[in-house]
C-alpha cells in the first residue's frame, strides 16, 4: 500500500519535472527541473529493488551530468539575457508523433505478458552486478573504461580551444 | 527489503517537513512589510549592478567533464570492489586484482593526458 | 561459481589480439604524441599505420577459426575477419590520407590519430559482437571518437556544426539502438545473439515487445549506415568534417554498421525476418531514391559523394532484404569502400585550406593538368556508377540478381532506375575533368605521397575487384557462411 502511495508520489514529481524542462520559458529552469525527473526516477528505480541503479541515477546523474547541464546552459552566451526561451518549433507535427509513440508503447505494454519475477529479485542487487563484471561481462567491463578514454579525449579536444581562446 | 529504505523515506519526510514547517512558521510569526529597497538582493551594502545570471567561464566545463569520466569510472568500481573480498577469499584474488588494474590503467592513460595537456591548471598558460 | 576462473568465462587472447593492438597502439601514440607540436604529426600517422599492421597481421591467424570467446560476447569466425580486414584497409588509408593533411591543417596529432584507432577498435568489436552488449559499446566507442573527429577543426564553423549535428543525432539514434535492445532483451530474456535465436525460434519471446525492439533497432542501424529517411545528418557531416575523416566516416562507420545490421538481423534475428524485411524493403527504396535524386543537384563534391554514399547505403539494403544475398552484400561493402575512399583522396588532391576546390565546377580541366588523377578519379566515378568491369558493376550485379532470385522484383527495377539516374551526376565529373576548360586559378596543390599511395591502392583495388570477382565473392561467401553455420564450439578457446 505504502509502495502504491510512494510510487505514484515519484511518478507524479517526475512527469511535472520533465514537463517544467519541456515547457520552461527559461533554459535555466529548464536544467533545474531536471533535477526533479533524476530524482523521481531513482526513486521508481528503488521501489523495483534496483538498488543499485538507485545509487547509480543519483551518483551519476544528479551528481554529475546535471552539474555538467548547469555548466553547459550558464555557458551559453545569451544566458544573461534572462529571455531566452524553449522554442517549440511544429507544435502539432510533435503532438502527432508523441501520441503515434505512445500509442505504439502503450500497445505493447499491454499486449506483453508480464511474467513476474517473484521476491527472489528484490535481493539487492550490487553484488550480482559486481560478480557479472568479474564474470560473464569482464569484456563489457574493460571495454567501458575505453570508452571512457575515447569520451574523455574526444570531449577534451573539443572543448580545449574554446578554453584556451578564453584563457 | 523495502524495510532498508524506511530510513530513506522517513529522513526525506523529515526533511520536508522541517523545511516546510519552519518556512510556514516564520510566515506566520513575522511580520511582513516589504518595501523595494529591501527586497533588493545584498551586496555588502553596495547597491547590486548587471545580472545574478553572468556567464560561467568555460574552464570549469572542462574540468566538469573530466570530473563526469572518472565519476563514472567509480561508479564501475564501486560494484567489483563490494564483491571482491568474496573474489579473494575464492582464491582469485590475482584474477580480480588484474581485472580491475586493467580497467584503472586504461583510464589512467587518460589521466596522465590531460595531466601533461595541462588541462587540469586552472589558468591557462597558452603555448604560443 | 567457486570453479569460475579465465578458462571458464571463455577467455581467449586469439580473437582479443586484434582488438589489444588497436587499444595499445591508440594508448601509445596518445602519450608518445602528447609532448609533440602538431605540425609534427605526420610521424604518428606513421605509427597508426603501424598499429594497424600490427593488427592487421593478428587478425591473420583468427581466418579459419570458427569459435566463440566470453561466453559468446566475441565471435571469431571468417565473417569477423573478413570485416576486421576491410575495416583496417579503411582505417590504413584513411590514415595515409591524414599525413599531410593534419601536419597542414595544424590538426593534434596525438588525439587525431588515437581517436582514430579507438574507432577502429568499436568497429572491429562491432564485426565481432556476439551479444548485444558488445554491438551497443562497440557502436560507442566508434561513434564517440568520430563525433569529435568531426568537428576536430574549431576554427571551421562547419566542422562544429557537422561535429554537432552528428553528434545530436548519432547520440538520439543510439538512444533508440539501445532501448531496442533492452526492449528484445526484455522479450527473450537475454542480449546473446544466440540466445535470442533460439527464444524466437522456440516462440519464446514476448511478441509485441520483440517487435517493438526489432523496429527500434533497425531505425538506429539506419541511422548508423545513413539510410532515407534518418540520413538527414549526413550532407552535413560529411560536408563539415576534415575530409580524410569524411572518408573514413563513408567507409569505415559504415562497413562496422552493416558489418553489425548484417549479422544481427540477417543470420540471428533471420527467423523473425517476417517482421523486418518488408521495413527493409521500404527503407532500401527510399534510400536508393532520396540519395540519388538529391545527390544530381549538389555543386559541392563533398555532399554529392555524401549523397552518393546514402544510396550506396539503399543498395546494400536491397541485398539485406534477400536471405540468400547476404556474401553479396559483403561484397558490394568492399567494392563501395574503395570506391569511395579513392574518390576522397582524389578530393583531398584538390581541396584546398578547406574550402577552396570543393566545387565540382573545380575540376574542370584536371585531364589536362593532373591527367593521372583524372584518370583515378574516372574509375571511382564508374565504379560508382556501376559500369563494367569495374568492382561496382560485379558488387551491383551480385546484390539484384540475389534480390531477384528471391522475388524481389519491383525493388530491384527501382535499383536499376536508381543506377541509371545515379550515371548523371558520376559522369557529370568526368565531363567537367575532361571535357570543360579548367579555371588557371584552380591549379591543383602537389599532392602528398600518402594520398597518392591512397589512390593508387583505391584505384588498384577497384580494377582488380572488378576483373578477378571470385576469390573476393569466395571470401565473402565463406565469411558468411561461417557466421550463419552451426553455432562455433564454445570448447575450442577454453583452455
Amino acid at each position: 500500500m505504502i509502495a502504491v502511495i510512494v510510487f505514484w508520489t515519484l511518478a507524479v514529481i517526475t512527469v511535472l519535472s520533465a514537463m517544467i524542462t519541456a515547457f520552461s520559458r527559461n533554459i535555466v529552469y529548464s536544467a533545474f527541473a531536471l533535477l526533479g525527473s533524476f530524482a523521481g526516477v531513482a526513486g521508481i528505480y528503488l521501489l523495483l529493488g534496483a538498488d543499485f541503479l538507485f545509487i547509480i541515477q543519483i551518483f551519476i546523474y544528479i551528481g554529475g551530468i546535471l552539474v555538467v547541464t548547469i555548466f553547459a546552459v550558464m555557458l551559453t552566451q545569451g544566458v544573461a539575457d534572462m529571455n531566452i526561451s524553449n522554442r517549440i518549433v511544429g507544435l502539432i507535427p510533435a503532438a502527432l508523433i508523441a501520441l503515434l509513440a505512445g500509442a505504439v508503447m502503450l500497445e505493447a505494454i499491454l499486449r506483453t505478458p508480464w511474467p513476474h519475477p517473484g521476491t527472489a529479485a528484490l535481493n539487492p542487487t550490487t553484488h550480482a552486478i559486481g560478480n557479472a563484471f568479474l564474470g560473464p561481462f569482464l569484456l563489457p567491463f574493460e571495454i567501458a573504461s575505453v570508452v571512457l578514454l575515447a569520451a574523455l579525449i574526444g570531449a577534451i579536444v573539443i572543448s580545449r580551444q574554446a578554453a584556451r581562446a578564453e584563457a | 527489503m523495502y524495510f532498508d529504505y524506511a530510513v530513506v523515506l522517513t529522513l526525506t519526510l523529515i526533511g520536508i517537513v522541517l523545511l516546510a514547517g519552519l518556512m510556514g512558521l516564520q510566515k506566520l510569526l513575522a511580520p511582513s512589510n516589504p518595501f523595494a529597497r529591501k527586497l533588493m538582493p545584498y551586496e555588502c551594502g553596495e547597491p547590486p549592478t548587471g545580472n545574478a545570471w553572468i556567464n560561467f567561464n568555460v574552464r570549469f566545463y572542462l574540468i566538469a567533464l573530466v570530473f563526469v569520466i572518472f565519476e563514472v569510472e567509480v561508479a564501475f568500481i564501486y560494484p567489483v570492489a563490494a564483491v571482491y573480498l568474496d573474489w579473494v577469499r575464492r582464491g582469485q584474488r590475482w584474477f580480480a586484482l588484474s581485472e580491475i588494474l586493467i580497467f584503472l590503467l586504461i583510464l589512467f592513460v587518460g589521466l596522465i593526458y590531460v595531466w601533461v595537456k595541462r588541462d587540469l591548471e586552472w589558468v591557462k598558460k597558452v603555448p604560443d | 561459481m567457486n570453479t569460475l576462473n579465465l578458462a571458464n568465462l571463455g577467455f581467449a587472447w586469439l580473437p582479443l589480439l586484434p582488438l589489444i593492438a588497436v587499444a595499445v597502439g591508440a594508448a601509445i601514440i596518445l602519450l608518445v604524441g602528447v609532448r609533440l607540436e602538431d605540425e609534427d604529426s605526420a610521424g604518428l600517422g606513421i605509427l597508426a599505420l603501424g598499429v594497424l599492421l600490427v593488427s592487421f597481421v593478428c587478425t591473420l591467424f583468427t581466418i579459419g577459426v570458427n569459435a566463440e570467446a566470453f561466453g559468446g560476447a566475441l565471435l571469431t569466425d571468417d565473417y569477423t575477419a573478413f570485416f576486421e580486414i576491410v575495416i583496417q584497409a579503411a582505417a590504413a588509408i584513411s590514415v595515409a590520407l591524414s599525413l599531410d593533411y593534419a601536419a597542414d591543417n595544424g590538426l593534434a596529432g596525438a588525439e587525431y590519430y588515437s581517436l582514430v584507432l579507438f574507432a577502429v577498435l568499436g568497429m572491429m568489436l562491432m564485426a565481432a559482437a556476439g551479444d548485444l552488449i558488445i554491438v551497443f559499446l562497440g557502436l560507442e566507442t566508434m561513434s564517440i571518437a568520430v563525433y569529435a573527429l568531426a568537428g576536430f577543426v574549431r576554427r571551421e564553423a562547419r566542422s562544429s556544426e557537422a561535429a554537432l549535428k552528428y553528434f545530436l543525432l548519432g547520440a538520439f539514434s543510439t538512444g533508440f539502438l539501445l532501448y531496442g535492445i533492452a526492449l528484445i532483451y526484455g522479450a527473450t530474456g537475454t542480449v546473446h545473439l544466440d540466445g535470442i535465436r533460439a527464444a524466437i525460434v522456440a516462440r519464446a519471446a514476448s511478441q509485441p515487445y520483440l517487435e517493438l525492439g526489432v523496429g527500434l533497432m533497425v531505425i538506429g542501424f539506419g541511422f548508423k549506415v545513413a539510410a532515407a529517411p534518418f540520413h538527414a545528418w549526413t550532407p552535413d557531416a560529411y560536408e563539415g568534417a576534415p575530409t580524410p575523416i569524411t572518408a573514413f566516416m563513408a567507409t569505415g562507420v559504415k562497413l562496422a554498421a552493416f558489418a553489425s545490421f548484417v549479422r544481427v538481423f540477417m543470420i540471428y534475428l533471420g527467423p523473425a525476418a517476417a517482421q523486418w524485411s518488408g521495413v527493409l524493403w521500404v527503407l532500401a527504396a527510399l534510400t536508393m531514391t532520396v540519395g540519388n535524386v538529391v545527390a544530381l543537384v549538389q555543386d559541392n563534391i563533398k555532399r554529392m559523394l555524401a549523397y552518393s554514399a546514402i544510396a550506396h547505403a539503399g543498395y546494400a539494403l536491397v541485398g539485406m532484404t534477400a536471405a540468400g544475398s547476404a556474401a553479396a552484400v559483403l561484397y558490394y561493402l568492399v567494392a563501395y569502400a574503395f570506391a569511395t575512399l579513392g574518390a576522397f583522396a582524389v578530393v583531398i588532391v584538390l581541396e584546398r585550406r578547406a574550402t577552396a576546390g570543393l566545387r565540382i565546377a573545380d575540376y574542370r580541366g584536371l585531364a589536362q593538368t593532373r591527367p593521372g588523377l583524372a584518370a583515378a578519379m574516372t574509375l571511382f566515378m564508374l565504379s560508382l556508377t556501376g559500369v563494367p568491369p569495374l568492382a561496382g558493376f560485379v558488387g551491383k550485379l551480385y546484390v539484384f540478381a540475389a534480390a531477384v532470385d528471391s522475388g524481389h522484383v519491383p525493388l530491384v527495377v527501382i535499383a536499376v532506375i536508381n543506377s541509371a539516374i545515379s550515371a548523371y551526376y558520376y559522369i557529370g565529373v568526368i565531363v567537367a575533368m575532361y571535357m570543360q576548360e579548367g579555371t588557371p586559378e584552380i591549379e591543383p596543390s602537389g599532392a602528398s605521397p600518402g594520398v597518392l599511395i591512397g589512390v593508387a591502392i583505391a584505384a588498384l583495388a577497384v580494377v582488380l575487384i572488378g576483373i578477378a570477382p571470385t576469390p573476393y565473392m569466395n571470401a565473402a561467401r565463406d565469411a558468411f557462411a561461417a557466421a550463419a553455420g552451426p553455432p562455433a564450439q564454445a570448447t575450442a578457446f577454453a583452455r
